[in-house]
Parts: C-alpha cells; structure tokens; sequence
C-alpha cells in the first residue's frame, strides 16, 4: 500500500532535480559545440523545402540531438530575419514544454540548429502511423495540457506561436511533450504597435482562425487558442475537422458563395455531437472555436478546464501511445515512397503546399502533404479541396473556406484571401521554372545527395536509388488510381459540369504525365524564345560597339 | 503584515522604488550564500514581470498610457537604468529577459512629448560600452544586444557607438559562430550604419579609410557564406542611400573595390551574386570613371556581359531588368583609355 503513494513523490523529486539541473544551465548557455565535425548524423527524418531534419550524434557531450538543416541560400532577405528571429526565441526559451536549441552554427550556406531529439517524433506521425482514427481522450488530455503549459508560456513571454498543430507537438521516449517550431512565430513585443496585433499571414490553413484568414484586424494571442481547439479535434479523430464533413456537404458548402460562418460553425458542432467524445472535451473545444476572439479563453484559462483537471502522468502515454509505435526514423522512411510520389504530382499541379516551416523535427513530411490536399487518397478523401476554381486546388480550397466564414463576402475579402495565397506560393516556391524542370520525382535522392555531402554523412543512402524511385513512382500510379477513382465518385454524386474540369486533371496517371510534359515544353520553347531575344540584344550591343568604334 | 500589503494596490511609482532598492541591495550584496538573497531575487523577478506588464499589457489588457508615464519618468528620476544593466548577470533567464523588454520599452515612452530616456542614456552615455560589450560574453550577448539596438533608436547614442572602439569590434562580433549572437550583432551593425542617415553619412566620410578597408577584407572577402551575404547586401542599402553619395562615389572610383565586387559576381551563391550587381552597376553607371576602372571593365567586358547575358532574380524584376540593360549598355561603349 506503501508504494504506490511514495512513487509520485520519488518521481516529483527526481523531476525536481531534473529542473534544479535545468535551471543552473538555463542562464549559462550549455555547451554544444560549434563545430559541425562533432556531430556524426546518423539519419534523415525530416524535410521539407529548405530544411532537412537529421538524427544526429554530438561525438563530445555523446548525446543524441536532432538537427535542423536550414538552406541559407534559398530564402531570401525576409526570410532571413525570420530564421534569426527564430533563432534568438528558440535559445532564449526555457520551458519543459517548449523545445529548446542547444546551439546554432552556420555550416557553409547551410544553417544547422541544434536541439534535443525527441525520440517518439510528432504526433501527427504518431496519429498517421498508429491511430488513423484519432487517440483515446485521456491521452488527449495529458497532450492537451502539456501543450497548454507550453503555450502560456509562450504568451507570457510575448511570443505567438501561429502554428499549432499536431504536427508540430512533440514527444519523446519518456512521453514528454515539447511545442516545437517557431519558424512562423512572432514575438509582439518587438513590433513597433503598441497593440500587440499582428497582420502578416502565416500558419496552416486548416488550422488558422478566422480572424486570421480574413486578417482585417491583425490577430493576437486567441489566433493560437483556435488552432489549439483544431489541434484538439485533430488528435480525437486523427485529422483537422473540415475532413469530418461528408464531403457533398462540404463542396456543396464551398459552392454557395456567400454563406456564413456560422453555418460552417453548425457542421462543426454536428461533428463534435456524432462523436464519441466526452462533455468536457467538447466544451474545452467549443471554448476555443469560438468566432470571437475576445470571447476564448486565454492559455492560463483554459489550463483551468475541467478537462485537463484529471488529467494522468506523461507515463500514461508511454504506455498508451508508444508501444509498438515504429521509430521515428522508420516512419520517415516508410512514409518516403508517398513522399517522392506526392512531391512530383505537387509539381504536376504546379500547386507546391504552403509548407516551408514544416520540416520540424520528428514531423515526418508525408502527413504534410497528405493535408495539404494532394494525397486524399488516404482516408481524408472526403476533405477534399478538388474545386472548380483552377488547379490549384489546394489553394482554391482555403480560399473558399475563408469565403464562408466570412459574413458578407465582399470583392475586396476576395481580393485579401488571393494575396493570400499567392504569398504564400512565393513564399514557397523559389523559381517555379527552376523548380519544375529539376523536380521529376528522384528530387528527393537527388537533394539528398547534395545535403549529405555536406554533412559528412554516416552510411546514409546518397545518390539515385533504382529501388526508391521505382518504389515512389509505383506508389504515385497507385495514388493516382486512387485520385481517379475517388474523383470520379465525386463526380457521379456532384453531377456538375464545373467539377469535370480539375476532374480531368486526376484522369489518370498517364494523362498527368502528358500535362506536365507539356507544361515543361512551353517552359522549355518559353526559355528558348528568351535566349533568341538575348541573343538578339548581344548583336545590336555589337552593333553599337563597332558602330561607336567606327566613329 | 502579508495582507496589509496585499490591500494596497502598488502604483507604478511604488513598483519602480521597489526594483530600485531591491538592486541596490543585489548589487552592494555579492554573498551569495544568504538565504535572505534568494528571497529578494525573487521578489525583484516578480516586480520585473509587474513592471514589464505595465509597460506591454498582458493578454487581457492593453496598457494605460497614464501608468507607462509614471513608471518611466519614476525609472528615470534615479539611476535606476544603470543598475538594471549592472545586475542582469546576476538575474535568472526570465528575470533578464523581462529587465531587456521593460528597457527596450523605455525608449519609446514619452513623458510630456519627450523621450527622457534619450536624456537619461546622453548623461550616462558609458553604459552602452556595457552594452556593446555585451557580445563578447556568450550568456548576456542576446539581452544586451537587444537593449543595445533600442538605444541606438536615438542618434546621438548612434553617434556615440559609431565614433566608439566598439565599432572596429562589431567586424568580429558577426562572426561569432554562435549563429543567433553574430546574427544578433549583424542586426546591430545593419541598424548603426543605417538607421540614422545624416550621422552615418558624416562617420562614413570621416572614417572612410580604416571602415571600408575592414569591411572589405573582414567582411565582404570572408570565408563565411552568411558574412558576405550580408556584407553584400548592407553595402548596397548604404551606397544607394542618397544621403550617402559622396561615399558611394568615392568608393564606385577604387579599382581595389572593383575587383572585389567582380569576385562576389562569380560566386556560386545566386543570393550574393544578385546582390553584389546592386554594388557593381554603381562602378559601371559612374559618369567619371577612372582610367583604371575603365581598364578592368574594358578587360572583362566579353566576360563580363556574357555573365549578364543569362543573370536574372528569381523573381521578375523590372527595375533589375532595367539596371541590368543600362549596365550592358555602358559597359558595351566602353572604349579603352589609353593615351
């Protein structure tokens, strides 16, 4: 009878030794090398557009530590003080639920960030690989309130995060949970308004308030309690909300310009009545979805929730979570062939996601792309943003989404959500030109080779792998299959002609291939023409040359 | 005696006073074994987080403009600027990073339409040689760097860093290999050189020689990639800045100059390349170019335009198109000066 009340305080004092550990080294900066030849990677498990993620070893201090590979020479100016914004907030952060760089250094025209590896990765890889239908809600409530703790402090100390999702929460072996990424996250205190509103556009648009997607008003802290609630639904059901609605009602719902938020609020709270989902947990929720901002709940708040009330240790998701989970590097690597598929038909779209933060650590990419709209041949199909509107669909659909919310959709709100997306596309697509005529499906190996070089990798996998790109390439006719099929369902219960166009699009694989070619042959008769103009432009400056020489 | 104190709400005046005495004493008190001083770094953390919520509001408050007076006029009353600084070594993580916001605030507040910590910073102008050293010690670099930067906001503090030793050091200090210091210096560095444009115009003809000798050694012909980066482009926002002109010429005639900017046009980095043209089309458009200059473009032009020939952002950009028509224009007519 003893034991079990003294193991909580065993336990409550050896965390307080950890913290007492943590706080003598949170004033001194610890000491990680600056150097990249301490490090030995040992693997790949994350990427994204400008960054890959390693498992790496610190050979000095023999501690395992993820590194963050950021591509200087990709991102432009801006982008820069972001990457040394982000820098200073990530060392200068000391909370148990807020992940922490150790150090950072520049390596060449690559920069490598330092942190802890969490070795269970995010738990959208942990949603996709184990609990596609979402995770029982006491673990939700351990998450949750993790995360929360995290986020207050985020608050406190003035900073937004403005990403907030599964994806980027992250958890190690222990079931410790970190809030990682703050590549988007800004900090209030040193923009010059006093206010503390914010009017740039980031984050994920599934994840993103209203208030943000509109963005009249600028947004501030409650942007984050939304995304939280989002989170929230996201992990009970294993995806963001809006892939809840049966999809008829949701392209239906896309269709009829002009309807209200509140409509879109209704389908919401019918998602959260069919489910199995408790009182609390869904009144926690409610709380956060809430369309007004000023009538969330703040981070301290919500802490206060019943919900989070009873809410058991971090070993209850060792337990509940982590067993029999594939590691980290296993899921990056399984979720590769899915990887290469979808990069190549996001390159067929000319639609690349709006993902360039989202290489986090532990975050593996292909739950990325899935939500990102391309890959809805997995169960999120009915989610599906294929619309009328052009091929970017993906784009279409978030910009249709902000239309509904809004009450009285005006040109003005139209023209707002289009700038919108087209930053974000700048944002991410450095030279589409460039971008397509190298991006055929092996772009990945073919990256890979050129990061690794660099890294001085460890029995990493560096060139063109026959296997992988056959694999990949299987995979995306089998996805494509799958597109065709689910887009041609769509159609039949649809029955609109608007559909048969961006329908057309998914034909099949073959077809997709003859776009593209085609797509690249203007390029290519485009580039062409642009040489003979050059070309053109040299003979008459030598013209004048001798012309001037003459005289 | 707890809940006599607590009855009372603590005006802002009162929370200065406090922060005041509490310094003092950790300041005259180096012991660090007394329990008593736990007690008071508490309590001096806590006041920092009140002082720092008047200032900035919190999540549910915006921040009275009445209260932010009082406090800054009471902060500045003593001498109570210079024992925040004195003492944030001696601060927990959290407690220095509310003292940097609550100084970084304090620059911008104004009591009776004027800023007083200008007046303040002008009496006590030493305390940014504690502050600008701050980059040579890893542990405070980030929060003295950032109070650093908002001091600079008043020119005659800009002036007195730009005319300081410390300026000759901040060619080191960005390229520190922590990443987030030298990054934090760089935009220290870019802030001196721009923000303030008649006074930087007037430290750049005065310290011409020494300044661009450094820069283009130290900066623009360094090793590292994020260096010359942004070297490349902190010198283009500087030369192209009209108050600066007679350094833009002075520095557009230099064939040493010349030669550097065409190395950084052959880089493999787009990024740089891009930039350094910015810099470049200022040798090339200058009206009275030195023979020497004359000799270099005239040597390279068939290299020279070849590389413009297929040199483009990855962005269309009409005004680069039009620099770039204009440069291959001039340096086409080129003709040799000899004789």
């Amino acid at each position: 009878m003893d034991l079990p009340s003294l193991n909580p305080q065993i336990h409550s004092y050896a965390s307080k030794m950890a913290h007492n550990d943590e706080q003598d080294r949170e004033t001194k900066r610890f000491h990680y090398p600056l150097d990249p030849n301490s490090y030995q990677i040992l693997q790949e498990i994350g990427r994204g557009c400008s960054a890959i993620v390693y498992k790496a070893l610190c050979t000095t201090t023999s501690t395992v530590v993820a590194i963050k590979s950021i591509d200087l020479d990709r991102s432009t100016t801006d982008d820069f003080e972001n990457i040394r914004r982000e820098a200073k907030t990530m060392s200068l952060l000391s909370h148990p639920n807020v992940l922490k760089a150790h150090c950072s250094f520049t390596v060449a025209s690559r920069l490598w960030v330092v942190m802890p590896f969490m070795s269970a990765g995010s738990l959208q890889s942990i949603i996709t690989s184990s609990f596609p239908n979402g995770i029982s809600e006491n673990c939700i409530s351990i998450i949750l309130k993790e995360t929360l703790m995290g986020l207050r402090y985020l608050h406190d100390q003035g900073h937004l995060h403005r990403d907030i999702k599964a994806g980027n929460i992250l958890m190690d072996s222990n079931g410790s949970i970190k809030l990682a990424d703050f590549g988007v996250s800004a900090f209030v205190y040193e923009s010059s308004s006093r206010c503390l509103m914010l009017k740039e556009i980031t984050g994920t648009p599934y994840w993103m308030a209203p208030e943000v997607i509109h963005s009249h008003n600028g947004y501030s802290y409650k942007a984050d309690i939304w995304s939280f609630g989002i989170t929230a639904l996201e992990l009970a059901h294993g995806r963001p909300p809006l892939s809840h609605l049966p999809f008829s009602e949701s392209l239906a719902m896309k269709i009829t310009k002009g309807i209200r938020f509140s409509h879109y609020q209704k389908e919401e709270e019918k998602v959260l009545k069919n489910t199995k989902l408790s009182k609390y947990f869904k009144d926690m929720v409610g709380l956060c979805l809430n369309q007004d901002p000023l009538k969330r709940p703040t981070a301290e708040k919500l802490l206060k929730h019943y919900f989070f009330k009873n809410s058991k240790g971090c070993d209850f998701l060792v337990k509940n979570l982590l067993q029999g989970l594939p590691s980290v590097e296993r899921r990056f690597k399984e979720s590769k062939f899915e990887r290469v598929g979808s990069m190549s038909k996001e390159q067929m779209e000319d639609d690349n996601d709006e993902e360039v933060e989202d290489f986090l650590l532990g975050n593996n990419v292909k739950k990325i792309r899935r939500i990102s709209g391309w890959n809805f041949n997995v169960e999120a199909c009915e989610l599906d943003p294929v619309f009328p509107v052009g091929d970017t669909s993906y784009r279409s659909k978030s910009l249709d989404e902000g239309q509904h919310m809004n009450a009285n959709p005006q040109k003005d709100v139209f023209a707002k959500q289009i700038t919108f997306g087209g930053e974000s596309v700048i944002s991410e697509t450095r030279g589409e030109l460039d971008g397509n005529k190298e991006s055929l499906p092996n772009v990945v190996t073919n990256d890979g080779g050129g990061g690794e070089e660099e890294v001085d990798i460890v029995g990493g996998s560096s060139g063109v792998d026959r296997e992988v790109v056959v694999g990949s390439l299987m995979s995306l006719k089998r996805s494509l299959d799958d597109q065709k099929e689910k887009v041609v369902y769509m159609l039949s219960m649809v029955g609109a002609e608007e559909t048969i166009c961006s329908g057309g699009e998914h034909d099949s694989s073959e077809d997709s291939l003859m776009q593209m070619i085609e797509k690249l042959r203007l390029e290519l008769d485009n580039e062409k023409r642009k040489r003979s103009s050059l070309e053109m432009e040299l003979e008459f400056l030598k013209l004048h040359i001798t012309s001037n020489s003459d005289v | 005696m707890k809940g006599l104190f607590k009855s009372k709400p603590k005006t802002p005046v009162d929370l200065v006073r406090q922060t005041r005495d509490l310094l003092i004493y950790v300041d005259n008190n180096p012991d660090s074994r007394e329990s008593k001083r736990e007690d008071k770094f508490a309590a001096l953390s806590k006041l920092l987080r009140e002082l720092k919520q008047i200032l900035y509001g919190n999540s549910e408050a915006e921040p009275v403009s009445e209260a932010c007076a009082q406090l800054t006029q009471e902060f500045f009353k003593e001498n109570t600027l210079r024992l925040v600084i004195v003492c944030l070594p001696k601060l927990n993580l959290e407690a220095r990073k509310d003292a940097t916001q609550i100084v970084a605030n304090l620059q911008r507040q104004q009591v009776q339409s004027r800023l007083i910590a200008c007046d303040y910073l002008e009496a006590n102008i030493d305390l940014m040689d504690i502050l600008a050293s701050g980059y040579e010690n890893p542990d405070m670099a980030l929060h003295y760097g950032a109070m650093l930067r908002e001091c600079i906001r008043h020119q005659s503090v800009a002036r007195y860093v730009l005319e300081s030793e410390h300026m000759k050091k901040f060619f080191d200090f960005i390229q520190l290999p922590n990443f987030d210091i030298a990054a934090d210096a760089a935009a220290t560095f870019k802030e001196l050189l721009t923000r303030h444009k008649s006074t930087v115009a007037e430290f750049l003809s005065k310290n011409y020689d020494w300044f661009f000798a450094e820069y283009n050694s130290k900066l623009l012909e360094s090793p590292n990639y994020i260096t010359r980066r942004q070297a490349i482009k902190l010198l283009g926002d500087m030369l192209l800045d009209r108050s600066n002109s007679a350094v833009m010429t002075r520095y557009a005639s230099s064939r040493d100059n010349l030669r550097i900017l065409m190395n950084l046009l052959r880089e493999s980095s787009k990024s740089i390349q891009i930039e350094a043209f910015h810099v470049f089309k200022l040798f090339a458009a200058n009206q009275n170019k030195p023979a020497d200059i004359v000799g270099i473009l005239v040597a390279n032009r068939s290299k020279l335009l070849r590389l413009f020939a297929d040199f483009k952002p990855d962005k269309e950009d009409e005004q680069f198109e039009a620099d770039k028509a204009q440069v291959v224009r001039e340096i086409a007519g080129l003709e040799p000066r000899d004789n």
